[in-house]
């Protein structure tokens, strides 16, 4: 009797998993396809040796991984590091940790304003905020060219107030680079910061003054940790793509500012060197992946309850 | 002592103008359990915020021991809330929410923590004092958020309807608790509900407001038994009103011979008359009554008594309240016509504001 019973049990239980899976079967589909698919490719030609002519050649190598971190002199063929590599690394680091501080520094107030507002013209602010996204990157990144180029908006507008004789090289610098990913990136630090302040109850904060808070202090120890997870998944959606930056570093930065997506984009390209090209993908990847749970064990957990 | 001197607020300007608070005089003692009562939506929690600090008076002024406050922010006046919401801050423990407004404030952490020990033993709660307080119970968000007001030494407590989210048998035990906590720290309460029963056995005196004005404020007893006017007498228990015309010391019931009442010399002219259930006699003829009968039309059992609701030979209807005592006089049933006696000193004569308005 009892074992018939959870006999029936467990085949009920069986046809229930077998139901999800099916269920969650397209959605599978189309990670494995589009998302697990690529980056085993990039694992796999990571492994190989490059071709002439770009491509790869079926031959086992380390070569690609080797060179993300070392190269080989030209003349002695002694071993150093890749100091070109590091260093573009550890732009791309500086820039992306740089892009997140000032769109936190400008998206924080513009999130809080618009969450402020009342319910009715709150659409309205958030339609304003999300215009760019309706735009061509390349657009967008172009039009904040046309601003700071030499003969570009800015510089034309102090010559002409005659605050300065000659124009001032704004384009091409790390300070371009880092206007214009703040500029393209700022919306995806508004929206979830947006998201947790509306969400936030403002009794809490009157209940703060009530006990007698200083407006300092209720927005340190009440406001603050309420709408921190939304300040840390806006600083993860921007720094994420940031470090991986490629249009913008390319049309801001030329040449000179490259950042890792750039070099990247350089193997694949001119360099004809895909497996490293390959390999430095997987390694921005992994230390994207290392950097994102860290940060989601020390922050969202939601363990620590003081600040 | 905190004194309310013409306080008024309105919301707004214009015709889109909201009167929520009209002229309010009140003075509320020191130590005193002072209850605002009444329908939602009369004021109560705008007069409570004004007194907080959350909103600015448009008129009138609020002093406290001989000190106006108008011009001091909430963060500084010697007032704490329980708020109605309890408004308990999630992402802290119970302790780290009753410590809240001793930190704030810069008190020295030893004292914070004996202060907290204090504070969580008195409303029983130090067993949960690690538990975030968004994992708490109704009645358990309750006790913090009272211990997180008592804990800076407030003043005065405000209290914003701070049992209407818990069920019947707990807001009876709290109601208990709360009146027992006031009177053993000697500590000013100011309570708002709407709820009459909490308030009459609670206060020590009550305030009934409607439509941003005070009605009367007065003792539970004086409230009940002496109702300033036929609102006051409504929302208070359960009423009858008869109408009737006041003449030279003699109250004439309509269909009734006049009655000499000295209630009545101060009066002249149409009146409304009000008599509680529990003082009608039904069933026998008693002195010192006014003499009728009536046709029982219903009967409500409600265990220590019976409502018997009645139409007079006059057409009006009339609820009475029989008790059930084990040896009742006569037998009830439906349909049947039964003597009923008013006596003279229960009835009250109410000025007759609702007999224009109709
Ligand atoms: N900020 C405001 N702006 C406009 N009108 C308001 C505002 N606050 C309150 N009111 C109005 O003032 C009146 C009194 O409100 P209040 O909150 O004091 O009522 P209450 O007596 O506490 O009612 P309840 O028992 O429902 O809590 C209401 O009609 C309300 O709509
Ligand atoms: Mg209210």
């Amino acid at each position: 009797m009892l074992s018939e019973a959870s006999n029936g049990e467990a085949l009920l239980r069986r046809a229930e998993t077998r139901r999800r899976w099916s269920l969650a079967m397209p959605a599978l589909i189309v990670i494995a396809l589009f998302s697990i698919l690529p980056l085993a490719v990039m694992v796999v030609y990571s492994f190989l040796t490059p071709g002439t002519y770009g491509n790869v050649v079926w031959q086992f190598s380390l070569d690609g991984w080797f060179s993300v971190v070392f190269e080989r002199d030209l003349f002695d063929d002694t071993l150093g590091l890749a100091d070109a590599h590091l260093s573009i690394l550890g732009r791309s680091a500086l820039l992306a940790l740089a892009t997140t501080g000032l769109t936190m520094l400008f998206g924080l107030p513009t999130a809080w304003f618009i969450a402020t507002r009342p319910v009715a013209t709150r659409a309205y602010w958030m339609f304003l905020i999300t215009v760019p996204f309706w735009t061509n990157l390349l657009v967008r990144t172009i039009a904040i060219q046309e601003v700071i180029r030499a003969d570009g908006t800015i510089n034309r507008l102090l010559l002409g107030l005659g605050v300065i004789d000659a124009p001032i090289q704004m384009m091409f610098t790390n300070g371009a680079v880092l206007l214009g990913m703040t500029y393209v990136y700022l919306p995806l630090m508004v929206l979830p910061v947006y998201a947790a302040i509306e969400k936030f109850d403002f009794r809490l904060a009157e209940a703060a003054y009530d006990l007698h808070a200083s407006r300092f202090y209720c927005l340190r120890r009440v406001i603050f940790p309420l709408i921190r997870p939304g300040i840390v998944a806006g600083s993860i959606l921007v720094f994420i793509p940031a470090l991986g930056a490629y249009v913008t570093p390319r049309l801001m930065g030329g040449g000179r500012a490259m950042m890792w997506g750039n070099l990247i984009d350089l193997q694949f390209g001119q360099g004809r060197n895909w497996p490293l090209g390959a390999a430095l993908s997987v390694s921005l990847t992994l230390l994207v992946m290392i950097a994102l749970v860290l940060s989601v064990r020390r922050f969202a957990g939601g363990g620590r309850s003081d600040v | 002592m905190l004194e309310i001197k013409s306080l008024s607020k309105t919301f707004g300007a214009g015709v889109a103008a909201y009167h929520a608070l009209r002229s309010v005089d009140v003075t509320v003692a020191e130590g005193e359990f002072f209850t605002l009562l009444g329908p939602s939506g009369c004021g109560k929690t705008t007069l409570l915020r004004l007194i907080a600090g959350f909103e600015q008076p448009t008129g009138g002024q609020l002093v406290l021991d001989g000190q106006d406050i108008a011009a001091i922010p909430p963060s500084r006046r010697p007032v704490n809330t329980v708020f109605q919401s309890y408004a308990l801050f999630p992402h802290m423990t119970v302790a780290q929410n009753v410590a809240f407004g001793l930190e704030a404030r810069g008190t020295a952490p030893g004292d914070v923590a004996r202060r907290v020990d204090e504070m969580l033993q008195l409303v029983q709660m130090d067993h949960l004092r690690d538990r975030k307080s968004a994992a708490l119970s109704g009645g358990q968000q309750q006790r913090v958020a009272l211990a997180r007001a008592l804990a800076p030494r407030p003043r005065i407590l405000l209290l914003d309807e701070p049992l209407s989210a818990l069920d019947l048998k707990l807001r009876k035990e709290m109601q208990a608790e709360l009146k027992r906590l006031q009177r053993e720290m000697g500590l000013t309460f100011i309570f708002v509900t709407h709820d009459q029963d909490e308030a009459l056995t609670m206060s020590d005196r009550i305030a009934v407001m409607e439509g941003g004005r005070l009605q009367q404020v007065a003792t539970p007893r004086d409230l009940y038994d002496h109702p300033a006017n036929r609102f006051v007498a409504g929302f208070i228990g359960e009423t009858n009103f008869l109408p009737g015309r006041a003449a030279e010391g003699q109250l004439r019931l309509d269909g009734f011979a006049p009655v000499a009442l000295a209630e009545a010399k101060a009066v002249n002219g149409a009146v409304t008359v009000m008599i509680r259930p529990e003082h009608i006699i039904v069933g026998r003829e008693a002195p010192d009554c006014v003499q009728t009968s009536g046709q029982i039309d219903e009967l409500v059992f409600f265990g220590t008594d019976t409502h018997v609701k009645l139409t007079l030979p006059g057409g009006a209807s009339l609820t009475a309240r029989a008790q059930n005592s084990l040896h009742s006089a006569t037998d009830l049933n439906p349909g049947q016509t039964v003597p009923l006696s008013l006596p003279y000193d229960a009835l009250r004569i109410l000025p007759d504001e609702a007999a224009h308005a109709v």
